[in-house]
């Protein structure tokens, strides 16, 4: 009978699992994410990156078509971890600003007309919102940075043979642990801006600018006070030494992956504390 | 026969949000789990009403006391809780830029219901409360009465055993109002939901629910049973009649009832238990006497409310006939 004659009956059903219900959300998101012509643009364009890795793979790899080619050139197409660093500092970029497009849109229009009470008064605290609308992040970021990381890192693999996996198995574990760490980073400060700002674009202003704003400090600090420390500052520069350790690429003067990583987790923290303190389902004014 | 559990259970619970204490110990047991019954939060602006609910919700940490719904503690076993019950907050609650099915879909996945009956849930529910033809429509586009029912609607959406109702009559116009009180005590009567409504409007609370419980000042001061209060209401009476009445306190008192003459054919009534109205209309035809109006007090409610929180010491005509105050099962 057409829902429209047969009028209101309670729900009587099974109902899903717990874990199921934080899917709803990354479910929903994804497909309006995906009728914004500005995300799909920007998607497609973090695919181009990746294609022309996966070329210079498969032209390292075919010693036929390098004969005849300059030893320096021939020299300059290896597969390490170099290669990897590269392709991982493009891709985490390209996940910045991905984020920077989807993140504001994701807790915003919840806090703008006050739909927080209505998702938690329903069987779901505020950690599985907060898992919720980040794994629309994870889902959203995973395509342009750890799967065609891990993919780079499969083909090489295939094309080199298992003596080039065994000795270099690292680089696979690296990409995957480096991006994800680098997700759950950008996923936070994209969630925290949105639960912070209420307009959209000064949020998304506000994602670009986390990672900016640190840096351009960071290195104003290093220049003015000549402090190797001011890195930690930095969540892209700090990344980027810890991916450096990951990758087993020799590492740079200053603070060593430790103390990067610490770094990071106390930004973890900072931005988890925002989060805390705004997504509430009432505002309480003393 | 086993005592029936209270739906709600308050022991000693204080609330305290920033500095103030909004809640102060307040210990009461209402409703009964299990029956299409209806509870009345009533209190005026700033008694606690909303405060109460959202502590039931878990959204508030009781600084002293507990609170326990539907045999579960609102803090420990808040998402056995959740899992039972709806609720339809009184500030606007939605978003904007989402059509009124897919944001009811969304919650109703998120209550459990799998994608596929979420969906059809949704539309159905949405025809229900009339928004059918405006269910693809973004929420921001909504007008305040719709923007009412579509909060309505997601409440009752996945089916709970208990609907939290906070001022759902607000800024509707009569009529949407009236839909509105309908559809309440059709989730109550029909589908067999327990409904706890907070509202300042007695109106709606007199309309809908089985009991009340007024709070003020963040205490509970009166707990009433409506359906005993209207049963007590049928036997006072209101009458004017015109003809001879000087013997009719006489022969009220000879049926055991007590009549008060206001003067100028103005009578008050309290008729005995088990006395029914027919046997006054008797009484008055046997007099001789003409009834120009002949009302059961409607207003009960009111100076109930009104008495409760201190605005009014006595009911007008009350020195003589005190109506019998009902027992709750609950009390201060």
């Amino acid at each position: 009978m057409a829902v429209y004659k047969r009028g209101y009956q309670r729900y009587t059903g099974v109902k899903t699992p717990h874990r199921d219900r934080m899917l709803a959300f990354p479910r929903h998101a994804w497909k309006r994410l995906m009728e914004q012509r500005l995300v799909v643009l920007v998607m497609l364009a973090s695919f181009f990156w990746p294609l022309a890795c996966a070329v210079f793979v498969y032209m390292s790899n075919r010693a036929d078509l390098l004969q005849g080619l300059d030893g320096g050139f021939v020299a300059f197409l290896q597969v390490n971890g170099n290669f990897f660093l590269v392709f991982m500092n493009t891709q985490a970029a390209a996940a910045v600003i991905l984020a920077a497009l989807a993140g504001p849109g994701l807790v915003a229009p919840d806090l703008a007309n006050n739909a927080l009470p209505l998702y938690l008064s329903r069987p779901l605290s505020r950690l599985d919102y907060v898992m919720g609308r980040l794994l629309v992040l994870v889902g959203l970021l995973s395509p342009v940075t750890w799967i065609p990381g891990l993919l780079l890192f499969a083909m090489q693999s295939g094309m080199a043979g298992w003596g080039w996996l065994a000795a270099n198995w690292r680089l696979g574990a690296g990409i995957l642990l480096g991006f994800v760490a680098w997700i759950l980073l950008v996923g936070l400060v994209a969630l925290a801006s949105s639960a912070l700002v209420r307009w959209r674009i000064i949020a998304g202003a506000l994602v670009l600018s986390f990672f900016f704003v640190l840096t351009g400090a960071a290195q104003i600090i290093r220049q003015i006070l000549r402090v190797e420390w001011s890195v930690l500052m930095d969540p892209g520069n700090a990344m980027y030494r810890i991916w450096r350790a990951l990758l087993g690429v020799e590492a740079l003067e200053g603070p060593g992956p430790l103390a990067c990583g610490l770094a990071l987790v106390v930004m973890a923290v900072l931005l988890a504390c925002v989060l805390e303190r705004k997504l509430r389902p009432v505002e309480v004014v003393s | 026969m086993q005592p029936v559990a209270p739906l709600i259970e308050l022991e000693g619970l204080s609330v305290r949000l920033g500095r103030r204490e909004v809640l102060h110990q307040i210990s009461c047991r209402l409703g009964a789990a299990g029956a299409g019954k209806a509870i009345g939060l009533l209190g005026p602006n700033g008694a606690g009403k909303s405060t109460l609910i959202r502590t039931l919700l878990g959204f508030h940490k009781p600084s002293a006391g507990r609170a326990r719904i539907l045999g579960h503690d609102c803090r420990e076993g808040s998402r056995q809780v959740k899992a039972r019950i709806g609720y339809m907050p009184e500030t606007d609650a939605f978003v904007a830029n989402m059509t009124a099915v897919s944001f009811l879909r969304l919650l109703a996945e998120i209550s459990g219901l799998p994608s596929e009956a979420a969906l059809e849930k949704a539309h159905e529910v949405l025809y229900h409360v009339g928004l059918g033809e405006s269910r693809y429509r973004t929420l921001g586009t909504y007008s305040l009465g719709m923007k009412q029912m579509a909060k309505f609607a997601q409440s009752i959406v996945h089916g709970p055993e208990l609907l939290i109702l906070d001022e759902p009559t607000n800024g509707l116009d009569p009529s949407a109002r009236r839909r509105m009180l309908a559809l309440i005590r059709e989730m109550k009567e029909a589908h067999g939901m327990i409904v706890l409504l907070c509202s300042h409007l007695l109106g709606d609370v007199e309309e809908v629910c089985d009991e009340a419980v007024i709070l003020n000042d963040g205490r509970v001061v009166h707990h009433a049973n409506l359906e005993e209060e209207r049963r007590a209401n049928r036997r006072f009476v209101e009458l004017e009649v015109t003809g001879d009445d000087k013997h009719l306190a006489g022969s009220l008192r000879e049926q055991g009832a007590e009549g008060v003459n206001e003067g100028q054919g103005r009578w008050r009534v309290v008729m005995p238990a088990g006395v029914e109205l027919e046997a006054l209309w008797a009484l008055l035809a046997r007099h001789g006497l003409g009834v120009h109006k002949l009302t059961h007090r409607r207003d009960s409610l009111e100076e109930i409310f009104l008495k409760a929180v201190g605005r009014l010491q006595r009911t007008p005509g009350e020195e003589a006939l005190t109506p019998k105050e009902v027992p709750t099962h609950g009390g201060l």
